[in-house]
């Protein structure tokens, strides 16, 4: 009873008001910018508006159902699931392999370090634009750089079939460098102690990789995944740069699709209806991952 | 603690501060009258506007205009929406046509015949003497909500060094569809055999269709569907039409010259390509003739009409158009100068700085604007075109979504190798599907 009482005591009266008053500009912009905005997107896909006027029309679940009969959505639908399906495994087991080869001792690992983080605090346009010049069929350097092993040139970014996979490879470029820190940091919590044990019973390389690092990294590994598969969800930038959804519709990703109907057409009950589809992908996903991976991380460790 | 406190305070003040005077309207003093204009001219056109508004200001002592740049179009329309919602549209804008469905449904712009018809109004013979395609363009269901500032069209621009080097006379581009193709396949060639072009004869201006210069395309592809008798859509706007034989004609043509030339590799833009000599034809507008002055110096270039089709002569007329806002405070004296804008004084001299197309008949009569297409052939194969040049009556309803449809199908066939016929035709279906819907909205 003294400990309460004394726990009490650290709250004075009027201390939640100070504490609100504190909070209060943070408040309000999330509130205005973010609160908001999500429930009024909710409440206008189930309306349909153009912006302009000051009403908008209640159209019921008109917007769900025209998405769901419209072809393109689900070839948008399905050019987000192939971009994801690309990026992240790749981006994983580069960024994981790179993490673990720079916590060995290593002339210039900082250096290394900085330098596969930068891609990250580039601005996506500007990235995008230099990837233009990579991939260009002319004079791009990866063309001239297969051309020397005898490869005919590639017109990367105008061929359905692999502005895709140039696409992939430049998300990839982008984002590895923050999963690499996140593994990084993941890789320093794990206490020696294992692997000297470990080395003691004999155990190889692989076998500790294997054996100590991946359980012990699973919470990381778990973290990363469910980050990755939100942010190359939600691609955008990089697209409309590089690829401008084409050729043919083949990089035309959902939040291009959104931004298209939003912006361009003005039909702002679709394109948030589009939106809230996204974000219920999103939680299934994310949802089905906790489940899966709860069990097997508490069984790892 | 204080001192933490105090600065933080400082900082929300300051911010406050900063907040609540970007909204604030700036005052007129000495009765003098502020209309705020936006528009997206291209930068080398802007020194040439601000002469243009001191020449308006010194004529209208008691009122200044404040233009405003917004980079593209599309930023423009955006910024518009906002500007609507939050009371701080501009007085006058630029305005496309595309998006007067929106404007006038959300009753945000004037019809122009509350001014024409009023007191200062003008008479049925000034209006009369505007290129009919211009009052057609802007206007909506037939309702006039705009006034054009200038005329642009579509000409041939071509390097006549190029022209010689290749046996052609380079007094004689392009007059017909057939020619177009045969020069542009002899002003093609792979010196080295690397497979790739150092010369390309045409560029035809074939990007995504998901793309921001998705409308632009079909913009210059309609030109050609008119030169082979085509049209878009029919006059009640039920159903599209460009699927015609005259519609696979141009496409044809289009995919033709695409695929002999392999422009699916050609990755620069057009004008840099051309300026660097290693492109001899391109299809362009009258905007970038002061630009061109310096960039292709070292060029022997000319602008020739676009090439006849099948069927007539057509360009594609566009322009600028200038609505005035329902919250405009002054609309009396955007109308003022909007009426000062188009008299063909103001219009010869703006055509001459400018480089834009004059909207009316009567400045020919200026006597310095007919000494000016003397001495400058180039702008007066424009100003000559503006006689056939046809422009795109405004879609009521769906207009948009039609143009992205319509430029699918040019994507498909060039970039996707599709059959011509095929690509229209499931692109027509979706567009008529598009317009059905509209009209259903409407009942």
């Amino acid at each position: 009873m003294k400990t309460t009482k004394k726990n009490k005591r650290l709250y004075k009266k009027g201390d939640g008001f100070a504490a609100f008053l504190f909070l209060s500009p943070t408040l309000v912009v999330f509130v205005t910018f973010i609160l908001f905005p999500v429930f009024f997107s909710f409440y206008l896909s189930f309306h349909q508006w153009n912006m302009f006027s000051n009403e908008a029309t209640f159209v019921g679940l008109d917007n769900y159902l025209k998405m769901f009969q419209s072809e393109e959505f689900w070839q948008v639908l399905k050019n987000t699931a192939v971009y994801t399906l690309g990026t992240v495994p790749l981006n994983m087991a580069f960024s994981l392999l790179l993490a673990y080869a720079l916590q060995r001792k290593l002339a210039g690992k900082k250096f290394l370090r900085t330098a596969f983080f930068a891609p990250v605090i580039i601005s996506p346009v500007a990235a995008a634009l230099i990837w233009r010049w990579l991939y260009d069929p002319n004079y791009g350097i990866i063309n001239y750089a297969i051309g020397i092993f005898g490869i005919e040139s590639v017109n990367w970014l105008n061929e359905p079939t692999s502005a895709m996979f140039a696409l992939i490879v430049m998300g990839v470029w982008k984002t590895f460098g923050i999963n690499m820190v996140l593994f990084s940091a993941g890789l320093q919590g794990i206490p020696d102690t294992y692997y000297e044990a470990a080395e003691i019973d004999g155990a190889g390389r692989w076998s500790k990789f294997w054996n100590i690092t991946i359980p012990m990294l699973g919470p990381t590994i778990f973290f990363i995944l469910v980050m990755s598969m939100i942010t190359s969800f939600q691609v955008f930038d990089i697209v409309y740069v590089l690829t401008s959804g084409g050729p043919l519709g083949s990089t035309k990703v959902l939040v291009f699709y959104v931004y298209e109907y939003a912006f361009k057409f003005f039909e702002m009950g679709y394109a948030s209806a589009v939106a809230y589809v996204l974000f219920a992908i999103l939680l299934i996903l994310t949802l089905l991952q906790v489940r899966f991976m709860k069990n097997r991380i508490h069984t790892a460790t | 603690m204080v001192k933490k406190i105090t600065i933080f305070s400082l900082l929300i003040l300051t911010a406050f501060i900063l907040f609540t005077q970007c909204g604030k309207e700036e005052k007129s003093t000495d009765g003098k009258v502020q209309i705020i204009f936006w528009h997206s001219f291209v930068s080398s056109t802007i020194p040439a506007l601000n002469d243009l508004i001191a020449e308006f200001e010194k004529s209208h002592p008691q009122i200044t205009v404040k233009a405003q740049y917004i980079p593209t179009g599309e930023a423009l329309i955006q910024k518009l929406i906002t500007a609507i919602q939050s009371q701080t549209a501009p007085d006058i804008s630029w305005l496309h046509s595309d998006y007067m469905e929106d404007l006038v449904d959300a009753d945000a712009i004037y019809q122009m015949d509350h001014f024409i018809k009023g007191e200062n109004g003008i008479s049925q013979e000034d209006l009369d003497d505007i290129y009919p395609s211009l009052i057609q363009y802007a206007s909506w269901k037939g309702t006039l909500y705009s006034l054009p500032m200038e005329a642009t069209n579509l000409a041939l621009l071509y390097n006549k060094d190029m022209f010689r080097a290749a046996g052609l006379d380079p007094e004689h581009p392009p007059a017909t569809w057939d020619e177009l193709k045969t020069f542009s396949e002899k002003l093609t060639f792979d010196k080295n055999n690397d497979g790739k072009y150092e010369q390309v004869g045409l560029f035809l201006p074939i990007f995504p269709a998901a793309g921001p210069q998705s409308g632009w395309m079909v913009w210059q592809w309609y030109p050609y569907l008119w030169q082979a008798g085509g049209s878009v859509i029919n006059d009640e706007q039920t159903e599209v039409l460009y699927n015609s034989e005259a519609g696979i004609d141009a496409l044809s043509l289009w995919k033709d010259i695409y695929t002999n030339l392999n422009l699916r590799n050609f990755t620069t833009d057009f004008d840099v390509a051309f300026a660097s000599k290693h492109l001899a034809m391109a299809m362009d507008g009258p905007w970038n003739l002061p630009r061109y002055k310096d960039l292709l110096k070292d060029i022997d270039w000319g602008f020739a009409p676009l090439p006849k089709g099948t069927d007539k002569k057509a360009t594609i007329v566009g322009g600028e158009y200038l609505a005035i806002f329902k919250q405009s405070k002054y609309p009396d004296e955007s109308w003022e100068f909007i009426k000062w804008m188009i008299k063909p004084e103001t219009q010869a001299m703006w055509a001459m700085k400018s480089g834009y197309l004059p909207i009316r008949h009567a400045v020919r009569d200026v006597p310095e604007f007919e000494a000016y297409l003397e001495e400058n052939p180039n702008f007066k194969t424009f100003v000559d075109q503006m006689d056939y040049g046809i422009a795109q009556k405004p879609i009521d309803y769906g207009g948009l979504e039609v143009a992205r449809h319509l430029a699918e199908a040019l994507e498909k066939a060039t970039v996707g190798n599709m059959d011509v016929k095929q690509a229209l035709d499931e692109s027509a279906a979706k567009s008529n599907k598009v317009l059905q819907e509209e009209k259903n909205k409407q009942r």
